[in-house]
C-alpha cells in the first residue's frame, strides 16, 4: 500500500515536470500554427527558426555575455575567495556580507540596484552594463565553491612553498590555481548557466543595441503562442540532454 | 593560455565596435506591427542594418527612452497623445522633410492634426480603432452592440481589456457622457468608479497580442483592436469585430525620431521607406490596420479596401473620437489605473 | 626567479584585496546605498528623483491599496512555497531512501527540464492550463467535466507556474538533510517503542528542519520577484512584488516609491535570514541535547 503510494507520488511529480515539456516538443513538429490540435508533421518551424536573424543575433549576444561574464566571474571570484581565505584586512566582514547579500537577494532587487547605479553614473545601457551586472551576480557562486575547496586545503603546502621562497603570485599561479581548478571550473559552469538563463536582471540593464535571448523570448511568448518558441525549447532541451550524455560517458570512462 | 586571453580581450573590445560598423538604424516599434519581411527588404534596398526591438505600451516606450536619455533608439512609434507630450518635453526631434519625399503619398486628412501641427515631429504610420471583440462560435454577435454590455454580470471573470490606461478610461468616460480626452479630475474619478464595477468581469489585460486569448478560446468577449481581428481571421473566421454604438476609440500611431538618436539620416531613410506605397500596402495586408497612404489604398484589393473592419464607414468615424494629449492629467489617470489593476 | 621579493608580496596581496573591496563597493554597496537614498527622495517625472528628502514613499507603501498588493503578492509566493514543500518533502524523502544509482538517475531526470530557459518553461505551463489546453482537453474528452474550466490568468495559474519553476530548489536541500538523517536513528527509536507519528514529529521533522527552512527560503525569495510568471500566467492582474517594482521603475517612473518597495523587501529578507540562523542554532542545540540523552 505504502509502496504504491510512493511510486504514485514520484510518478505524478514527473508527469507534472514533463507534461508541459512534452507538449512543447510535440507542438514544435505540428503543422498548425496554433497548436491546439494536431494537423500533421512538419519541419517548417525549424526552418523558420534558423532563418530568424533577430533570434540568432540575440542568441549570439547571450552566449557572448555568458562566456565573458562566467570567465571574468571565475577569475575575480577566485581572487576574492583567496583574499577572504588567506588575508586579514579591514572590512573583510563587510566584503563577505556583501557577497552574501548578492547571493540571497531576489533578482528583482539586484536588478533595480544595478539600474539605479548605471543611471546615476550616466552609463548608456547595453553591452557593458549587462556584462558588469552579470559578473557581479555570478561572483558569490564562484567565491563559495572556491572557498569551500580552499578550506579543505593543507595550509602547510602553501607555507612550505613560501618557505622555499616562492612569491605570493608565484604560489598562487603554480600551486593554488592548479589545485583549485575543479572548483573554479564548477563556479564557471554555474555562472555560465545563471547568466544564460537570467531574464529579470537583463531586462533592466540592457539597452536596445544588445538584445539577449531571454528578453527576445519574453517578447515572443508575451505576444502569444509561437511555434518558433517550441522549436527553440526543443533545441535547448536536446543540447542539454546530449551534453549530459557526453558528460556522463566521459566520467564513466575516467572511473573505469 | 596567453593566446586565449588575447582572444578574449579582442572579443570584449570588438563586440560593441563591430555593431557600430556600417549604417544601422535602431527601430523601437509596437509588437507585431510590421510584416516579417519588411526589414529584410529595407536592408536589401538601402544596405542599412536594422536593430528591431518592441514594446507593448506607450508608457514602456517613453520610460525606456527616458532612461536612455532619448538616445539608443532611432525610430519610435508613439500614439497621438504621446507625440504631443514627447515633442513638448523635447524628447523627439523635428523631422527633415526634404529626406521624406514619399510624404506626398499620404492623405492630407490625416496630416496636420492638433497633436502635431504641420507634422513637424511625426509621420502617421497606421490608424485604427479599439472596439468589441467577439468569438461568434461561442456567442451570438447580433446581440452585441454596446460598451455597456461589458458590465453585464453574466461575463464574470471572462473579459479581456486592453492593457492601456487611456483606452480603458475612454470607454468609461464616453459611457458617462464625458469627453474621452477630459482633464477634469471629477470626471476621471467618476470613470474610475464605473470601471471599478467592471473589474470583477475582467479575466486579463493584454496589449501585446489581444487576439491570442480569443484564438486560444480563453476569452470570447472584450476589447480588441481592429487590426488584431484582421490577423485573427486569417486563422479563425469566428473572431469578429463590433463598433460599439457609443463610438469606438480611434488612435494614430506615428513614426518619430528621438532627440538623441545617433543615426538620424538612416532613421529618415527608414520612415521614407515605410511610406513607399508598395510597402505601406503590404503593411495593411499583414497587420490589418488602416494606412494613411492614399496611393497604397488605391492599390489594395477591393475586398480589403471595402472591409469596414479596416476602413470604417464615415458614420462610424464621426461617432468615435480620436485620442489627444491630456497633459498633466495623465498622472491622475495613471494613479487610478494602478489602483484598478491591483484592487483585487 | 623565485627569490622572496617583499614588494611583490605586498603588491599581489594589495591587488587582491583592492579588487575585492573595490568591486564590491562599486557594484554592491554603492548601488544599495543609492537605492536607499532614492527611496527617501521626491519623485519627479523628468529627473526620476529629486530633493528634498521625504518619507512620503514609505507612507505610500503603507497606504491600504499598496499594502493589500504587498500582502497579496506575499501570499501568492507563500502559497507557492508551501505547495513546493508539500510536494517536495515526501518526494525528497522517497528519493533519499533509494539506492544511490536510482537516486542519481531520478535527480538527473528532475533537473533535465530545468536546463531549458525558465521563461520557456513558464510558457509551457500556459499550453497546459488554457481552455483548449492539455488538462481541459483531457477532462472534457473523458467526460469528467462538460465545460472547460478557467485556469489560465488566475491566481491558480501563477501558483502552478511558480511551483513548476522552483520545485527543484526545494527538493535539493531536503534530500541533503534526509541523507544526513541516519537510518540507525529511526531504527533505534523504533526499538524504543516509538510509533511512526512520534518518530516523525520528534526525530525526523526537527532534524530535517534546516533543510526545510533552507528550501523555503530559496523558493520564497525568488518567488516574490518573478514578474514574468505573473505577466504570462496571471493576465497582468495577479501581481507579484516583482511586477509592482518593475512597474514603478519602468512604467510609472516613480523611482522613490519603487525603491521604498525594494527596501521593504530587503528588510523582510534580512528578517527571514535572521530567523533561519536562529532556527539553525536551535536545531543544533537540540541535536546536541538528544545526543546526550542517547
Amino acid at each position: 500500500m505504502m509502496r504504491i503510494f510512493k511510486v504514485l507520488l514520484v510518478a505524478l511529480v514527473f508527469v507534472y515536470l514533463y507534461a508541459p515539456i512534452v507538449v512543447l516538443v510535440v507542438n514544435s513538429f505540428n503543422k498548425s500554427k496554433y497548436g491546439y490540435k494536431w494537423s500533421g508533421f512538419s519541419w517548417k518551424w525549424y526552418e523558420k527558426l534558423l532563418a530568424n536573424d533577430t533570434l540568432l543575433t540575440a542568441f549570439t549576444h547571450s552566449a557572448t555575455i555568458a562566456l565573458l561574464a562566467a570567465t571574468a566571474a571565475a577569475l575575480i571570484g577566485t581572487l576574492m575567495a583567496l583574499a577572504i581565505y588567506r588575508y586579514r584586512f579591514r572590512f573583510k566582514r563587510a566584503a563577505s556580507s556583501a557577497l552574501f547579500v548578492v547571493m540571497m537577494s531576489p533578482d528583482i532587487v539586484l536588478a533595480i540596484t544595478f539600474l539605479v547605479l548605471f543611471v546615476a553614473l550616466g552609463m548608456q545601457l547595453g553591452f557593458w552594463t549587462l556584462l558588469l551586472a552579470h559578473i557581479t551576480f555570478c561572483l558569490p557562486f564562484v567565491v563559495i565553491t572556491v572557498y569551500a575547496q580552499l578550506k579543505g586545503f593543507d595550509t602547510h603546502l602553501i607555507e612550505a612553498a613560501q618557505d622555499l621562497g616562492a612569491s605570493e603570485w608565484h604560489t598562487f599561479r603554480t600551486i593554488l590555481l592548479p589545485l583549485l581548478l575543479p572548483s573554479v571550473l564548477a563556479g564557471w559552469l554555474l555562472s555560465f548557466t545563471l547568466s544564460l538563463d537570467d531574464v529579470i536582471i537583463s531586462s533592466f540593464v540592457t539597452g536596445p543595441d544588445y538584445d539577449v535571448l531571454p528578453i527576445r523570448v519574453f517578447s515572443m511568448v508575451k505576444v502569444g503562442v509561437s511555434p518558433e518558441v517550441n522549436v527553440l525549447a526543443t533545441l535547448l532541451l536536446a543540447i542539454s540532454v546530449i551534453s549530459l550524455i557526453i558528460f556522463s560517458l566521459l566520467v564513466r570512462r575516467k572511473v573505469t | 593560455m596567453k593566446n586565449w586571453i588575447r582572444l578574449l580581450a579582442t572579443t570584449v573590445i570588438m563586440a560593441p565596435l563591430a555593431a557600430m560598423a556600417g549604417g544601422k538604424v535602431v527601430v523601437y516599434n509596437w509588437s507585431e506591427y510590421i510584416p516579417e519581411d519588411t526589414i529584410e527588404r529595407f536592408t536589401a534596398e538601402t544596405g542599412i542594418e536594422v536593430v528591431y526591438a518592441t514594446y507593448e505600451s506607450n508608457e514602456t516606450m517613453y520610460s525606456k527612452l527616458q532612461l536612455q536619455k532619448n538616445a539608443g533608439y532611432d525610430v519610435v512609434v508613439p500614439s497621438t497623445y504621446y507625440v504631443a507630450k514627447m515633442a513638448k518635453e523635447k524628447m523627439i526631434q523635428p523631422l527633415q522633410k526634404e529626406l521624406l519625399p514619399n510624404l506626398k503619398h499620404l492623405d492630407s486628412a490625416l496630416l496636420n492634426k492638433e497633436y502635431d501641427p504641420q507634422n513637424n515631429y511625426s509621420i502617421p504610420y497606421f490608424w485604427g480603432s479599439t472596439g468589441l471583440g467577439v468569438n461568434t462560435s461561442e456567442m451570438d454577435i447580433s446581440t452585441i452592440h454596446s460598451w455597456k454590455q461589458l458590465w453585464e454580470p453574466q461575463y464574470k471573470g471572462q473579459l479581456l481589456l486592453m492593457d492601456d490606461v487611456r483606452e480603458v478610461f475612454h470607454v468609461a468616460l464616453v459611457l458617462n457622457g464625458h469627453s474621452p480626452n477630459t482633464t477634469n479630475p471629477d470626471e476621471i474619478k467618476q470613470a474610475y468608479e464605473l470601471l471599478k464595477k467592471l473589474m470583477p468581469n475582467v479575466l486579463l489585460f493584454n496589449s501585446d497580442a489581444p487576439r491570442e486569448p480569443y484564438m486560444a478560446g480563453d476569452v470570447n468577449f472584450g476589447m480588441i483592436w481592429n487590426g488584431e481581428v484582421m490577423m485573427a481571421q486569417e486563422e479563425d473566421d469566428a473572431i469578429q469585430y463590433v463598433y460599439p454604438d457609443e463610438g469606438a476609440v480611434f488612435w494614430v500611431d506615428s513614426f518619430a525620431i528621438p532627440a538623441g538618436a545617433s543615426n538620424v539620416k538612416e532613421a529618415h531613410a527608414f520612415i521614407n521607406f515605410m511610406m513607399q506605397p508598395e510597402i505601406a500596402k503590404s503593411c495593411v495586408e499583414y497587420v490589418g490596420y488602416a494606412t494613411p497612404n492614399k496611393t497604397a489604398i488605391a492599390m489594395l484589393d477591393k475586398e480589403l479596401r471595402d472591409n469596414p473592419v479596416i476602413f470604417p464607414p464615415q458614420s462610424v468615424i464621426e461617432k468615435g473620437e480620436f485620442q489627444s494629449d491630456v497633459g498633466e492629467a495623465i498622472e491622475i489617470y495613471n494613479n487610478y489605473w494602478q489602483q484598478l489593476k491591483v484592487g483585487q | 626567479m623565485s627569490r622572496p621579493d617583499f614588494g611583490q608580496v605586498l603588491s599581489f596581496r594589495q591587488l587582491v584585496i583592492t579588487l575585492t573591496l573595490g568591486w564590491l563597493t562599486l557594484m554592491v554597496i554603492a548601488p544599495h546605498a543609492l537605492v536607499i537614498m532614492t527611496s527617501f527622495m521626491t519623485p519627479d517625472t523628468e529627473h526620476l528623483a529629486v530633493w528634498p528628502l521625504s518619507l512620503e514613499s514609505y507612507s505610500k507603501v503603507l497606504q491600504p491599496i499598496y499594502f493589500d498588493v504587498f500582502f497579496h503578492s506575499l501570499w501568492l509566493s507563500a502559497v507557492a512555497t508551501l505547495v513546493c514543500l508539500l510536494i517536495g518533502y515526501p518526494f525528497a524523502y522517497i528519493l533519499a531512501k533509494q539506492p544511490p544509482w536510482l537516486r542519481a538517475v531520478l535527480l538527473v531526470l528532475m533537473m533535465v527540464p530545468f536546463w531549458t530557459n525558465s521563461l520557456i518553461r513558464t510558457y509551457a505551463i500556459k499550453l497546459i492550463l488554457g481552455k483548449k489546453g492539455l488538462i481541459n482537453s483531457l477532462l472534457v474528452s473523458t467526460g469528467i467535466i462538460e465545460q472547460p474550466i478557467t485556469m489560465l490568468y488566475t491566481e491558480f495559474a501563477v501558483i502552478v507556474g511558480l511551483v513548476y519553476v522552483l520545485l527543484p530548489f526545494m527538493v535539493l536541500p531536503l534530500i541533503a538533510s534526509f541523507e544526513k538523517l541516519s537510518a540507525d536513528l529511526s531504527e533505534a527509536s523504533k526499538d524504543l517503542g516509538a510509533n511512526a507519528a512520534q518518530r516523525f514529529i520528534h526525530i525526523v521533522l526537527p532534524l530535517t528542519a534546516p533543510g526545510i527552512i533552507a528550501g523555503c527560503l530559496i523558493v520564497f525569495l525568488p518567488a516574490m520577484g518573478m514578474f514574468y510568471v505573473a505577466d504570462l500566467l496571471g493576465g497582468a492582474k495577479n501581481l507579484l512584488l516583482g511586477n509592482v517594482i518593475k512597474n514603478q521603475f519602468l512604467v510609472v517612473r516613480d523611482w522613490p516609491f519603487g525603491s521604498a518597495f525594494s527596501i521593504t523587501l530587503i528588510v523582510m529578507m534580512a528578517a527571514m535570514l535572521w530567523l533561519y540562523v536562529l532556527a539553525n542554532r536551535f536545531v543544533q542545540r537540540r541535536g546536541g541535547l538528544d545526543d546526550e540523552n542517547l
